[in-house]
């Protein structure tokens, strides 16, 4: 049986031999370009040699010679260059279709997903810029750290087959290597970027609750204990490094043995005035250049590790299918809303939210749900909006099952407001469009208008196009609930579903936006969760809520 | 950029021991390198024909070298590494530090998905300062010195080999400046796209309402678009770079090369060792160029931290602080306030006594000016004109750190940690036993439930308090405040988000729950359970006094 960490690691690697097959011709081109870079510089090492063998009283080198050397050397850079051109495409084009999808997937899991905000950033950005290096480096270099070595070996048994012997030893002893150092530091790896993970996730964490921690004097504490937290990052990435080091360590070892044995074979060899030295000397010459695919190829080795790291993180949001489920043909004038016994429950260790809750709403109705928090009044409504899927029982609009529809198109019935409201960082006037792009500044503003959003606006600087922050900042809470209402204007959907629209308010606003709120639901089918006494009172029919079922039905027995 | 780059120099000079030590290692393995294929080189010219001085010398040298190599670079690597990671560990901590002085309210219009961006991101591309371009530089600059001083006996030889190599050194300082703004637009970029992807997230709910799942997508491509671009852009300027490298190396070469054609026989022992001092100086010297590109990149991100980090505090702590003052009674005394310029006055002469044990209930409708009021007495914003005393003494002469110790507060946006219940209560009291932290619970009407967690105190809240519904989620942050020893409690609305039972429940217990304490109620509405001994409305930027 495998265990978790070793699945993780097999899904990984599976992602990128998915992505590696779609990216087939993209990887190849800088491959072919390294060759032809590399042959240049080995023709350019055989002229040198000539060379220096005239200058020691050979014949066959002439300034000829070292103008050809210096053409190659200007086309081997020339080469170089467009094989990092084509290298820097690869990665890119790979990271724009996996950032596209585990995107759009972590949008499809929803609120639900358990994953902070801090994380889920960090899957779409950090994660996939890890394997940018995979494909832009590791996949080329893998293919160039073989075929390289190759190419310089024969040059160097043409000119003399012991010496290409020597390389070629060399050569077969390198995988030998990094197999034996490379053991250990992808689980490790995988390690030091959770904990980097870790980091980013708690500072997000902090730094929201910023005015918090500076309001009970912990910003000390907490500045402290962030430095731990790095301290602990640091020992644990010194443990990757010592690993990882070492086969850069064999490789640089391996090298220096060759050009030695390479040296005395020859010195050896030769006596004054004997043999042609070119052979020896090209051979001397040739060695940075086997070395260096290989060098090459050990620097990327850190992108494959951390890229794999990545991909296990990433393939189980990339491998898994999306939402399955029917789309929505049109959207109805007119909805019935009906609940049967439905079942809902997040967290086995916890009283489930919904424990067989029953109750219909016709078309055009308003139903105000009430009770104590915790009750499971949210729950009706993120059922509704497909952001939860319940256990048990049937959901049914207008007769038909929702469940059987895409969440995405579930929505499209909708329009909903949330407890906490998320303004974006743009104006009020693109906050408010934000629920139907397409809408006209004269719908927005009606919308604004309805909601009461134009009261408060007409005193900011730019009106309805003064710029808020994250978090609705520069607005009041109640301002910023009420810029939400007026999306749910502005969206104009059979079917409303309001959380604590009025939570914020003061009584006098409450019972403006209450009257707007009356429009809203006006020739709609509405469902509110309200705490609030004016919202029963004003707004429709009322049912009370407890512990996931309807206040005072006889508790079902459960199957 | 270089006055940024001198500045994060600073503030490492605590780590420089480690950092000198990490260059002295790197100039040695360079070195050694150098050596090994000069000294094999040596021995088969000299093997060739007496070429070369001391040939059998030079193969007996070579051994040791085979192995002393490698053992110093791995040495070189995991020092350079090791000292980076100190220096950036502080830096973190230092931008942390930075920022709750700068930035105490909170993150306001800075996105708090770029904020991230900046920390981790732009520390990291701070080690290229040191991995990159400082310890690269100072071994290859050991090279240069090295074979213009072994090259010394035949001066144009010397100058022929080390120029295009010194040049080589150079280049990175000369590119930098052009590869700093690329790399500004890639921090920017990054930044973008972190945001994009950050407030889809925050904002998920209301993205998937919208159905606005296609439009966020598309944010982020464009995004990550410009971001490609940028790399792109920096990637390429470094391709040239390292390229203007390897041809100046081998210029080198063929300059000696040529240098040997020309002096004729009598050369070749010379020309035999520049030759191989100018092939192992090729790998030192041909990744300088690229050290241009890191230290941009380095200077873009201490351009970013900087600017964030040097935002001007809201309210400066007092030059010469007064004697802490034993009493705790407040009065506002003509305040004037607004919170910009060009916002309109939410205070006007504002006057308000609260003299010890107040109980005072603060009514007005949403944006009268409550939450300034709070602002002002926990120092996060400063009035225009006015003074407010705390116990006498005017809170601008006192530290921020004393008033916020004597003034707790429940603001709205009060947030719980990822971490336990009983870690997030500790954030009030850092010494508290487990009993006060269940008393505190149930003075909050929380305890009960707390209790039933099979977890309990170690109960995890997830990030904002997602694990808890929103009224209870409200009730551990209540039972936080009630755990400090402040003698003065702000509750900005504390039942916001409660049912009405819950709500009276709290309301009609809190006269016992904060006995003795100033009990200041920010609210918009009295349930008339909450028996204040003051009732004040705000109105026009004051406060007048109002009936229950």
């Amino acid at each position: 049986m495998d265990s978790p960490a070793e699945a993780a690691e097999g899904a990984g690697r599976a992602l990128l031999r998915r992505e590696s097959r779609v990216l087939r011709s993209r990887v190849l081109l800088p491959v072919l370009l390294g060759l032809a870079a590399l042959f240049c510089g080995v023709a350019g090492a055989w002229l040198m040699a000539r060379l220096l063998a005239a200058l020691l009283g050979h014949p066959g080198g002439d300034w000829t010679a070292l103008a050809g050397a210096a053409a190659l050397a200007v086309l081997g850079a020339a080469l170089g260059l467009a094989q990092e051109r084509a290298q820097l495409a690869a990665g890119a084009a790979a990271r724009t279709r996996l950032r596209d999808a585990a995107f759009a997937r972590l949008l499809e899991l929803g609120p639900a997903d358990p994953r902070g905000v801090g994380e889920r950033a960090s899957l779409v950005v950090d994660r996939v810029e890890a394997l940018d290096g995979y494909f832009g480096r590791w996949l080329p270099a893998a293919f160039l750290a073989f075929l390289g070595p190759v190419l310089v070996t024969a040059a160097a048994a043409w000119a003399d087959w012991r010496s290409g012997l020597v390389l070629a030893v060399a050569g077969l002893l390198y995988p030998v290597v990094m197999a034996v150092t490379g053991i250990g530091t992808a689980a490790a790896s995988r390690r030091q970027f959770d904990a980097l993970q870790h980091l980013s996730g708690r500072f997000l964490d902090r730094m929201r609750g910023l005015p918090t921690l500076v309001l009970f004097n912990r910003q000390e504490a907490e500045a402290e204990a962030l430095g731990q937290a790095a301290t602990e990052l640091r020992s644990r990435t010194m443990r990757v490094l010592r690993v990882a080091f070492l086969s850069t360590t064999a490789l640089e070892l391996l090298s220096a043995a060759s050009l030695a044995l390479l040296a005395w074979r020859h010195a050896g060899l030769l006596g004054p005035g004997g043999a042609d030295p070119a052979p020896a000397l090209f051979c001397l010459l040739l060695v940075p250049a086997f070395f260096q695919p290989l060098r090459a190829f050990s620097a990327a080795y850190h992108d494959r590790l951390s890229a794999q790291g990545a991909a296990a993180a990433l393939a189980p949001l990339l491998l898994e299918e999306g939402d399955r489920g029917l789309a929505l043909e049109e959207i109805p004038p007119r909805v019935v809303v009906t609940f049967s016994d439905v079942r809902l429950s997040y967290d086995p260790a916890r009283p489930p939210a919904l424990d067989g809750l029953s109750f219909r709403v016709n078309a055009g109705e308003t139903l105000v749900l009430a009770g104590p928090s915790g009750a499971g009044k949210s729950s009706v409504l993120r059922l509704l909006m497909g952001f939860a899927r319940p256990d048990g029982g049937r959901i049914a609009i207008n007769g038909r099952d929702a469940t059987a529809l895409r969440p995405a198109e579930l929505r499209r019935l909708s329009a909903y407001v949330g407890q906490k409201p998320h303004l974006f960082r743009a104006s009020i006037r693109e906050n408010i469009r934000f629920a139907r792009p397409e809408a006209d500044d004269a719908a927005v503003e009606a919308a604004a208008a309805a909601a009461r959003v134009t009261d408060f606006a007409a005193s900011l600087p730019q009106g309805l196009d003064t710029l808020v922050g994250e978090g609705g900042w520069g607005l009041s809470g109640g301002q910023a609930q009420r810029v939400a209402l007026a999306r749910a204007f502005l969206r104009d959907r059979p079917l409303v579903l309001l959380d604590e629209p009025t939570a914020h308010l003061d009584p006098g606003t409450e019972a403006e936006v209450i009257e707007s709120l009356q429009r809203l639901c006006l020739g709609r089918t509405a469902i509110i969760a309200s705490h609030s006494g004016a919202a029963r009172a004003r707004l429709g029919r009322v049912l009370e809520i407890e512990a996931g079922r309807v206040a005072g039905a006889p508790q079902q027995a459960r199957v | 950029m270089w006055s940024d780059l001198l500045r994060v120099l600073g503030l490492w000079r605590a780590r420089a021991g480690w950092l000198v030590l990490g260059c002295a290692l790197a100039a040695a393995s360079t070195l050694l390198g150098l050596a090994l294929l000069a000294l094999a080189g040596q021995g088969v010219a000299a093997a060739l024909g007496g070429a070369g001085f001391g040939g059998g010398l030079a193969l007996l040298l070579l051994r040791p070298l085979v192995v002393l190599r490698p053992a110093a670079r791995w040495i070189e690597r995991m020092a350079t590494h090791a000292a980076t990671f100190r220096a950036l560990a502080d830096t973190r901590v230092w931008f942390f530090r930075r920022l709750a002085d700068r930035l105490p309210a909170g993150i306001g219009l800075r996105r708090s998905g770029d904020l991230l961006g900046r920390l981790v991101a732009d520390v990291e591309a701070l080690d290229g300062l040191y991995l990159r371009a400082i310890v690269p530089g100072v071994a290859a600059l050991a090279v240069v010195l090295a074979v213009a001083l072994l090259l010394g006996a035949a001066p144009v030889l010397a100058a022929v080999v080390a120029l295009p190599l010194a040049l080589a050194l150079l280049l990175p300082l000369l590119l930098a400046p052009a590869a700093a703004r690329a790399a500004g637009d890639i921090a920017r970029a990054q930044g973008g796209l972190r945001a994009a992807a950050a407030d889809a997230f925050i904002g998920i709910e209301d993205t998937l309402a919208a159905n606005a799942e296609g439009r966020a997508g598309a944010a982020l491509a464009r995004e990550g678009g410009s971001l490609a671009a940028a790399q792109q852009r920096l990637a390429w300027r470094g391709a040239l770079a390292g390229t203007a490298g390897s041809l100046l190396a081998q210029a080198a070469l063929l300059g000696a090369l040529g240098w040997g054609l020309a002096a004729g026989g009598s050369g070749a022992a010379l020309t035999v060792l520049a030759l191989f001092l100018a092939v192992a100086a090729a790998e030192p010297l041909g990744i300088m160029p690229r050290a241009g590109a890191a230290l941009a990149a380095a200077g873009a991100g201490a351009r970013r931290l900087f600017e964030a980090a040097d935002a001007p505090p809201p309210v400066a702590e007092p030059a010469t602080p007064a004697e802490e003052p034993g009493g705790y009674a407040i009065r506002f005394e003509g305040v004037d306030f607004a919170w910009a310029p060009d916002r309109p006055p939410v205070f006007e002469g504002l006057e308000l006594d609260i003299p010890e044990g107040t109980r005072l209930a603060l009514l007005g409708p949403s944006g009268i000016g409550k939450s300034s009021l709070v602002a002002l007495l926990l120092k996060l914003a400063a009035p225009q004109a006015g003074r407010i005393p705390l116990g006498g003494v005017d809170i601008a002469n006192l530290p921020a750190d004393f008033v916020r110790r004597r003034i707790a507060c429940l603001t709205q946006d009060a947030r719980l940690f990822d971490d336990s219940i009983a870690a997030n209560l500790r954030i009030a009291a850092p010494l508290a036993p487990d009993a006060a932290l269940w008393r505190a619970l149930d003075r909050a009407g929380i305890g009960e439930l707390v209790r039933a967690l099979p977890e309990g105190l170690a109960t995890q809240c997830g990030e904002g308090g997602a694990r808890f519904s929103g009224g209870q989620a409200r009730r551990l942050a209540l039972a936080r405040v009630l755990l400090t020893a402040a003698p003065v409690l702000i509750l900005d609305e504390p039942t916001a988000g409660l049912d009405a039972e819950t709500e009276r429940a709290f309301l009609e217990t809190l006269e016992e729950v904060t006995a003795g304490r100033t009990v200041i109620l920010v609210t918009h509405r009295l349930t008339g359970v909450e028996r204040p001994t003051r009732i004040l409305r705000l109105a026009g930027g004051r406060a007048l006094p109002a009936a229950g």
